[in-house]
């Protein structure tokens, strides 16, 4: 019975810490690109001040 | 603002479905030990049917956007199409996993090559790894859009296929516990456990869907930005 639960609570926390890199790695992706967009206008911004 | 949003019901999402874990561990009560080999295997049952259900909804959004793409060159379809995938390939490769932890204790192996809702239900998984493996490898434009949105199109059909499998063809993964009769009653606390997986699991999806189709937005608005600064 104990070995069963065991068993069980370890594919639980298995699932959980997948599941959680998951929703991480969805929150990071987002993160990254609004990072990437405001450097790139940021640049772009520049560049045309520059060029003024 | 609307970032947010889609971050706090994805969190919330996956809050609820760490609570319905431990509701399932801790609070569900046993069942007979002459029903299963591993009695307590059953517990997964409270992820795998919940994580099932999200999958549906998301190849359900995935077969609209593909739709909606092919059809009426809609952007915002394209958007449910790739959200659709991800989000049916994260549920799929749940509901896989929970199912071959189950498998490996109660049947003593984790896949059966002989079920056909097993074997279904992976080409469904598979065929959202591709699409999300696929659209990866491949530059974004209308062939590529119209190739995968086909593979949606036709791949749903797994669907409903996949839904009625044990009804039509029961050969050892379990027959349905809600709406399949007396052979299928849930008793009232195992019912309410099971809802709250549903909802955390539906939750955590839109949550999924939402951030999808925004991260997909940024992609297309950083791409036309460097379009433009590589023409300053």
């Amino acid at each position: 019975m104990a070995e069963g639960m065991t068993y069980l609570a370890v594919a639980y926390l298995g699932m959980l810490i997948a599941i959680g890199i998951w929703t991480w790695t969805v929150f990071s992706r987002s993160n990254d690109l609004q990072q990437r967009i405001e450097a790139v206008e940021q640049t772009i911004l520049q560049s045309s001040q520059e060029q003024e | 603002m609307g970032n947010r949003l889609a971050e706090s019901i994805l969190l919330l999402g996956f809050v609820g479905i760490g609570a319905t874990l431990m509701l399932a561990l801790l609070k569900a009560p046993s069942v007979s030990i002459n029903a299963f080999e591993s009695p307590d295997a059953q517990r997964i049952f409270y992820w795998h049917v919940p994580a099932a259900w999200a999958a549906f909804i998301a190849f359900g959004i995935l077969f609209v956007g593909s739709a909606l793409w092919f059809f009426k060159r809609s952007n915002l379809g394209w958007r449910m199409h790739v959200a659709g995938a991800e989000a049916g390939l994260a549920t799929g490769l749940m509901t896989i996993w929970s199912g071959m932890v189950w498998g490996s204790a109660e049947w003593g192996v984790p896949w059966d090559w002989t079920d056909v809702r097993l074997n279904t239900f992976g080409l469904l998984t598979f065929l959202a790894l591709f699409l999300v493996l696929g659209r990866q490898s491949q530059p974004d434009g209308v062939e590529t859009r119209d190739t995968f949105s086909t593979f949606g199109l036709f791949g749903f059909v797994l669907v409903p296929v996949t839904y009625v499998a044990t009804r039509l063809w029961q050969i050892r993964h379990p027959g349905p516990v809600v709406g399949g009769g007396d052979s299928g009653s849930l008793n009232g606390d195992m019912a309410v456990i099971l809802l709250i997986g549903a909802i955390s699991f539906t939750v955590f999806i839109i949550g999924h869907v939402l951030m999808s189709m925004r991260i997909t937005s940024l992609e297309q608005r950083l791409e036309s930005l460097q379009e433009a600064m590589d023409k300053v």
